[in-house]
């Protein structure tokens, strides 16, 4: 019957075969045909998830401008952050990878366990003088696969007006940070917005809370887990936090606390343009409450990494390296930092940019502080993050006790 | 007799209102698409000071997903009808030993869930390079068109008088002519009604434009929605705005060819 | 659609046999067969992309729910078989189970609003008064509409804080909070109920219209001179001669509504806490968000199987539809 079965494939991609040549040949197929003749590159192409217009234009800028420092042009793609990897995957199975890649950091290692990467001491890239978490994020099996220009990570954005008028200080504790989204709260807004959706990105926001309780991502049935996702539920249930939080993406809870509709909320500062935007908003920005005073805070390290893939052409990947190497050049990591208030990589430039931009020296230090994902996991990663983000829905609904969630959340994150 | 027109009259206010609870949606979707941007958190009942921001950002965002969807739909019912109407016609007036088997095999078609289909045809694309194409979409969309198509010109076929057909061929055409110049004329109305659906269906895809496509290269306007939401919730004007310009095609088929959309409609129809 | 003329196919115009035989029987024979052939051909383009893009799937996918997918699959092409391990997985989560349950939920509470609101109007749509054919067919429009654009709109309007449900409910002082739409479990699933029985309302007054046109006046005449009240008129006329078509539209709601899946995925996305996820949905994130594309093929033949246990009925009244 299998083998039967597994025959009848063929005719099909015959026929569609067919079809794709006359589509081909009729200039429908969205061939991606780089112009390079056969010894000399003139043109690469590069493919990340910065789909925003503005953040699309001020890439493209930066990608021209290093792709003229290694002689070649550059075709800039952005696809929706949710279908980038499945994008790559699909592009690794036909071989037909962009020549320079940009990978979510908890992304990587997935992705260079599939073979489709290159490492880049091949191109006599080195991390040295990079902060360790980063490289961390970006190495796989102990090679190098992938650098950041910039990291950020998550803090707590508050509005000083709101603040203000409910006679609140910015909370440092769990219960402080209950008590004034409490005060917080009036018809029409809530106190704190967080993002608890069922996404990766909802795991992420939850991590701060986690990690800095002593939680663990190799262990979630654990008190200290259950501890930071009963502050999440006790937040909702008191109504200090929309139950929406459950639907509710980074940019939906950026666009509630801009709307006025919630008074404090967990974002990063890649946020800070738009909000500097919004007319009549009045905000500051601190870390993380953490449950008890003497906590360290312990935040995700976010950045997206760089990558060369694996394809034919050794010319084409030496060029992308070189690409590769300007974006994570000191200068331009500065310039990117500075344009969207991220933390340089490299820990020199870091220090230079928090005395250069003093608003930024908080993230700064919090940054270096960061954990990455998938520094105790791994590959194994993305299965905790599921187990992370649905315990959370379950406990954010009342289907579960926070403990019983993340009991189940253990079971799906040690699932193979 | 002052009682029935009375009787008419409140039966037409009854209507009104039940209609106006029906369609309340499609009108707040038209209200929100005025509100100007950022307000879409606090919308008013009515659009006071209609505002088209909205909508030059929907046609700036997702002009292009527009146009795609109108080539994919228009493409679907080209190859719907294309594949149905001979069928139907072989269906309908030959007497076939299998024709029962097709039949029987097209309303087993029904049940095939759409995303059964989307998991095998994604490998299956992936190999030939059909992911990401106008033609693999065409072809994946029209899996509604086709059957509901055969269907319906075949019902319709059947109905065309014997004596039409047989003076035809006594003339000396043969099969392929009768069916262009004798046997599609005549079912005129139903080919309309069965292209109008197809488009209709291909225009509404969701699944596949979902599935078989990786890139913004092949983006119909669903698609486009669909990223919309859940990225801002300050651009709800424009998701709407989108939401209303994906509708037209329905409402303007609705309104202009209302006979035909009620004859498909009532036809068993397929959805 | 009212009956039309019964179906007269053509006899056969090529093989007039009668007078021809001189030629031999062998002649006579390939003409026949040339003839057949040619009809055959006018099938075969339909047929072939059927067998293509419905018959090929089904089969891969049997073959795929054999094999394990992963997202090194889609880099080396390698997905060894692995047996039965796919559906062993599926069927032991307490994931599996609970879609199954929503499906059934979702599938027999739209249905059966969709067919009880449906009949309502058509029945109300049955008597006639001014601007009734026009209200009648523009009702039609929620069917018409892309799910995707019902489904956006609803979303916004169930939205638990800024909603206009919401906002209309506290205004006319029926609560004072909101009620949690789309983000309470319970809830969200009726929630999804609704929009679908929505969406689905139009098409079944559209059907139950026309069946209800189809029963002679003068039975409800008689019925009404033997003394019939509207109930016992309904209970005793309409609804005997109404059961055919009412067979024909319910069958096909489930059929249809078994494997929706624009509707959830653009208003809950199968959320809060999987609350809304049915077998269709499970089986999309499986494949296309995990990439496991073994374990979304497997659950997508549970419901294949599920569609078909209803198919057997679904073609005695779908021969049926395409007769009325």
């Amino acid at each position: 019957m299998l083998s039967a079965a597994g025959r009848p494939t063929r005719p099909i991609s015959a026929l569609l075969g067919t079809l794709a040549l006359v589509l081909a040949a009729t200039g429908c197929g969205g061939a991606a045909g780089s112009g390079s003749a056969a010894g000399k590159v003139t043109s690469i192409t590069a493919l990340d998830y910065y789909t925003d217009a503005s953040e699309h234009a001020q890439w493209s800028e930066r990608l021209t401008a290093c792709g003229r420092t290694a002689g070649v042009t550059v075709e800039h793609r952005s696809v929706p952050g949710a279908s980038l990897v499945p994008q790559v995957l699909r592009q690794a199975s036909s071989r037909t990878l962009p020549d320079l890649l940009m990978l979510d950091n908890p992304d990587l290692q997935r992705i260079a366990q599939t073979g489709a990467l290159t490492p880049l001491d091949r191109y006599g890239i080195d991390s040295r003088g990079f902060a360790p978490g980063i490289v961390s994020a970006g190495s796989y099996q102990g090679r190098l696969y992938g650098l950041a220009p910039t990291v950020s990570t998550v803090a707590l954005f508050y509005n000083k007006d709101m603040l203000a008028e409910a006679g609140v200080a910015v909370p440092r504790t769990w219960d402080e940070l209950k008590t004034a989204a409490a005060g917080l709260t009036r018809p029409g807004r809530y106190g704190m917005a967080v993002d608890a959706n069922a996404t990766f990105e909802g795991a992420w926001q939850f991590l701060p809370f986690l990690w800095s309780n002593g939680g663990d991502e190799r262990r979630l049935d654990t008190p200290q887990a259950a501890q930071a996702l009963q502050l999440w539920v006790d937040l909702v249930k008191s109504g200090s936090m929309s139950k929406s939080v459950l639907n509710w993406t980074q940019a939906d809870v950026h666009d509630q606390f801009a709307a006025g509709k919630a008074a404090m909320m967990v974002n990063g500062p890649w946020r800070t343009a738009a909000l500097n935007r919004t007319p009549d908003l009045h905000w500051g920005v601190a870390p993380l409450p953490v449950r008890r005073p003497g906590q360290t805070l312990v935040t995700p390290l976010g950045g997206e990494v760089w990558t060369v893939p694996r394809n034919s052409s050794e010319d084409r990947r030496a060029k992308a390296a070189r690409v590769l190497a300007c974006l994570n050049d000191p200068t331009t990591m500065l310039a990117t930092a500075k344009q969207y208030f991220t933390v340089p990589s490299r820990s020199a430039v870091a220090s230079r940019y928090a005395r250069q931009v003093p608003s930024m020296a908080a993230f700064v230090e919090s940054v270096e502080r960061s954990r990455t994902r998938t520094g105790r996991l791994g590959v194994r990663w993305p299965q905790a993050a599921t187990g992370i983000y649905t315990a959370v829905q379950a406990a954010l609904t009342g289907e579960r006790t926070p403990k019983e969630a993340l009991g189940d959340a253990q079971r799906t994150a040690t699932d193979s | 007799m002052k009682r029935a027109p009375a009787r008419g009259l409140l039966s037409t206010i009854v209507g009104i209102v039940l209609l106006a609870l029906m369609l309340f949606p499609v009108y707040w979707m038209v209200n929100v698409s005025l509100q100007p941007a950022g307000d879409a958190l606090r919308t008013g009942w009515f659009p006071l000071h209609p505002d088209l921001s909205g909508y030059v950002t929907a046609l700036r965002d997702q002009g292009h997903s527009l146009v795609t969807s109108l080539v994919v739909a228009l493409g679907s019912t080209v190859v719907s009808l294309g594949l149905a109407a001979p069928a139907a016609y072989a269906l309908a007036r030959f007497r076939l030993r299998g024709g029962p088997v097709v039949v029987f095999g097209i309303l087993v078609t029904q049940t095939v869930p759409g995303i059964v289909v989307a998991d095998a045809l994604y490998g299956a694309y992936t190999d030939v390079g059909l992911l990401n194409s106008y033609l693999g979409l065409v072809l994946a969309d029209s899996t509604a068109g086709v059957p509901f198509a055969v269907l319906l010109l075949r019902a319709a076929m059947r109905g065309i008088p014997r004596e039409i057909i047989e003076a035809a061929h006594v003339d000396g055409a043969g099969k392929l002519r009768v069916l262009w110049s004798v046997v599609l004329p005549v079912s005129r109305n139903a080919l309309v009604t069965a292209g109008l659906f197809t488009f209709l269906f291909a225009w509404s895809d969701f699944l596949f434009a979902l599935t078989l496509n990786t890139t913004d290269a092949v983006r119909p306007v669903t698609v486009g929605i669909y990223q919309y939401i859940g990225s801002h919730t300050n651009r709800w004007n424009a998701v709407m705005a989108t939401s209303v310009l994906a509708s037209v095609p329905a409402a303007a088929l609705l309104v202009a060819a209302q006979r035909y959309v009620s004859a498909g409609a009532t036809s068993g129809a397929v959805r | 659609m009212r009956s039309g003329p019964r179906p007269t196919p053509d006899r056969p115009a090529a093989p007039r046999s009668d007078g021809e035989r001189t030629d031999g029987d062998r002649g006579a024979a390939r003409a026949h067969r040339r003839e057949r052939i040619a009809r055959w051909l006018f099938l075969l383009p339909a047929t072939a992309y059927l067998l293509l893009f419905f018959a090929l799937p089904l089969v891969k996918n049997i073959v795929m729910s054999f094999q394990q997918y992963s997202a090194t699959t889609f880099y080396t092409g390698e997905a060894p078989f692995t047996g039965l391990r796919n559906y062993a997985k599926v069927l032991s989560s307490d994931l599996f189970w609970q879609a199954l349950l929503t499906t059934v939920l979702f599938t027999v509470g739209s249905v059966c609003g969709q067919f009880v609101l449906g009949l309502a109007l058509a029945l109300f749509f049955r008597r006639r008064f001014p601007l009734g054919d026009v209200l009648r067919s523009l009702l039609l429009l929620p069917w018409l509409l892309p799910l995707v654009v019902s489904g956006t709109t609803w979303k916004w309007m169930l939205d638990t804080d800024t909603g206009v449900v919401n906002r209309a409910l506290r205004d006319l002082h029926l609560l004072s909070s909101g009620v949690p739409w789309l983000t309470g479990t319970s809830s969200a699933l009726v929630s999804v109920i609704l929009v679908n029985i929505w969406v689905g309302v139009p098409f079944n007054t559209a059907i139950l219209y026309g069946g209800l046109q189809d029963i002679p006046a003068h039975l409800y005449e008689a019925a009404k001179l033997d003394g019939a009240g509207p109930t016992a008129s309904f209970r005793y006329v309409t609804w005997p001669l109404l059961r055919p078509v009412a067979g024909v539209v319910l069958v096909l709601g489930v059929v249809y509504t078994v494997k929706v899946l624009d509707i959830i995925l653009v208003v809950t996305g199968g959320g809060p806490a999987d609350a809304t996820q049915t077998l269709s949905t499970l089986s999309y994130e499986l494949s296309f968000q995990r990439f496991e594309f073994g374990r979304g093929a497997a659950t997508g033949n549970v419901l294949v199987v599920l569609s078909l246990a209803f198919a057997l009925v679904y073609l005695r009244a779908g021969r049926r539809a395409l007769n009325v």
